[in-house]
């Protein structure tokens, strides 16, 4: 399945890739709640433009993380095809008999940014590390442990079942259920869906079986072990600077003030 | 397109959303005995690649969710496995949001939890033979419709500018109800003729 191939380059090298991973997703994290909370339009565009530096940092390639737009792209299209004309307000200019409202343009603006940027961040900080560190980083936060393990097992289990699924998938093409023979019609797809579930289902048994008889009793071991170096705390600093001073920016109003020399 | 995506919400909103989230999980996970873990996350998997599926409806497709189904299938488990799909949704597919992670896995999590609830009443209260059926396709229409609601609901206490995207969301959610009632029926039926174990317990 090519959906779950985040963590396809994990191997680059980059300052990122070397960061401590719970420094990482902290920060990470910080920089991301600071940008949602920020309200002026013209600080999100600084936000904007300081997190496609951060993925250029991240030496991700560009291609990879466009095809993975396609889901906020579609979202961003509704709330900019929407808004603009829904959102009472003095009207700018008409399309045809619509209103375009001006708050409206500005909302959806300030939406997109955010929205934008959030996804970007996600690239510097899960896509230079093996998923399963992620996992491992979990676990370091004092997160629940049942909750650890059902995320733990949840991602290794979505490919096992989506190889059931394409397996299944393929037994029933190759029985000649195609277009022609309507494969939608419910209880066949139903069916599908269910016999699916129930392969699924005995394979982890056996997967659980196994995992027990060689000594699982809750904890996953992996080899890698953390460690803070000076190089994290520059970067972490760095980043967590960035992400307050942003709000001191709006606060202290700075961008004002340059209009007022200007005027001046 | 249910989930919320970043920047739209107010900050009260979703933090709420994150403590509300918590206090439900907290609940859930301590009604979950460690030994059953595998399965359920198993069956959460399961679920969540099954709600990647689309399916041809005329000119377009649609993306099913089975929120109903995790809950038949988990039980009170379904919260923190619709919790941890909202989570794995955001970082792997870049689909929903961060910040918005409580309030998605409120607007998905507690229908999942009410339709295990109808299932569980359905099965107990009927004798009919087609039970099964009846309370699957009841449970998976009704949590679709109280997801879309209360994301809705979510979206319009925000602000009324966004009382268009809520038409827009409902609309193109209606005909997901319709498939989802079908389907979460027939799969109940047909997973308690062949594997009934897999349903979510109900004592007589």
């Amino acid at each position: 399945m090519t959906h779950f191939d985040i963590d396809k380059y994990a191997y680059l090298k980059s300052p990122f890739h070397n960061f401590d991973p719970r420094a990482k997703v902290l920060c990470f994290l910080l920089l991301i709640f600071s940008i949602v909370l920020l309200n002026d339009i013209r600080v999100l565009l600084i936000a904007f433009i300081s997190t496609i530096i951060l993925v250029l940092i991240s030496k991700i390639p560009l291609l990879f993380i466009l095809k993975r737009f396609k889901w906020v792209a579609l979202f961003i299209f509704a709330v900019l095809v929407v808004l603009p004309f829904t959102v009472p307000g003095e009207n700018a200019f008409y399309i045809g008999f619509l209103s375009v409202s001006h708050s409206g343009i500005l909302l959806a603006t300030r939406v997109s940014l955010k929205a934008f940027s959030v996804m970007l961040l996600i690239f510097p900080m899960l896509s230079t590390m093996k998923f399963v560190i992620f996992i491992k980083t979990l676990e370091h936060f004092k997160i629940p442990d049942k909750l650890v393990q059902m995320i733990s097992f949840i991602y290794r289990y979505i490919f096992v079942v989506s190889n059931e699924f394409q397996r299944t998938l393929r037994s029933v093409s190759s029985r000649n259920v195609g277009k022609k023979t309507r494969i939608f019609r419910h209880h066949i797809l139903s069916n599908i869906i269910g016999m699916t579930l129930v392969r699924s289902y005995e394979r982890g048994e056996r997967i659980r079986i196994a995992m027990l008889s060689r000594g699982y009793n809750g904890n996953m071991k992996t080899l890698n072990s953390f460690r803070m170096t000076k190089k994290d705390l520059i970067k972490c600093s760095i980043i967590i600077i960035w992400s307050i001073s942003l709000h001191v920016i709006v606060l202290t109003k700075i961008l004002d003030l340059a209009r007022v020399v200007n005027s001046v | 397109m249910v989930h919320i995506a970043d920047g739209i919400l107010a900050p009260e909103i979703w933090i709420s959303g994150f403590i509300l989230t918590g206090v439900l999980l907290i609940y859930t996970l301590s009604k979950i005995k460690i030994e059953d873990v595998p399965k359920i996350s198993l069956v959460a998997s399961a679920v969540f690649v099954s709600s990647l599926l689309y399916v041809p409806l005329g000119p377009s497709s649609v993306h099913l969710l089975f929120v109903g189904l995790a809950g038949i299938l988990l039980g009170l488990g379904a919260f923190p496995a619709v919790f941890l799909a909202v989570v794995l949704q955001a970082f792997l597919f870049q689909h929903g949001g961060v910040t918005t992670i409580g309030i998605n896995s409120l607007t998905m999590g507690l229908p999942a939890l009410i339709s295990y609830g109808i299932f569980v009443v359905v099965i107990k209260k009927l004798s009919w033979k087609k039970r099964f059926v009846f309370g699957g396709s009841l449970a998976g229409g009704i949590a679709i419709l109280l997801a879309v609601l209360l994301t809705s609901t979510v979206l319009v206490v925000t602000g009324k500018e966004f009382i268009g995207l809520v038409v827009l969301l409902v609309a193109s959610h209606i005909p997901v109800i319709v498939i989802e009632t079908v389907l979460v029926g027939g799969i109940t039926e047909f997973l308690q003729k062949v594997k009934p174990e897999m349903l979510v317990e109900v004592k007589k």
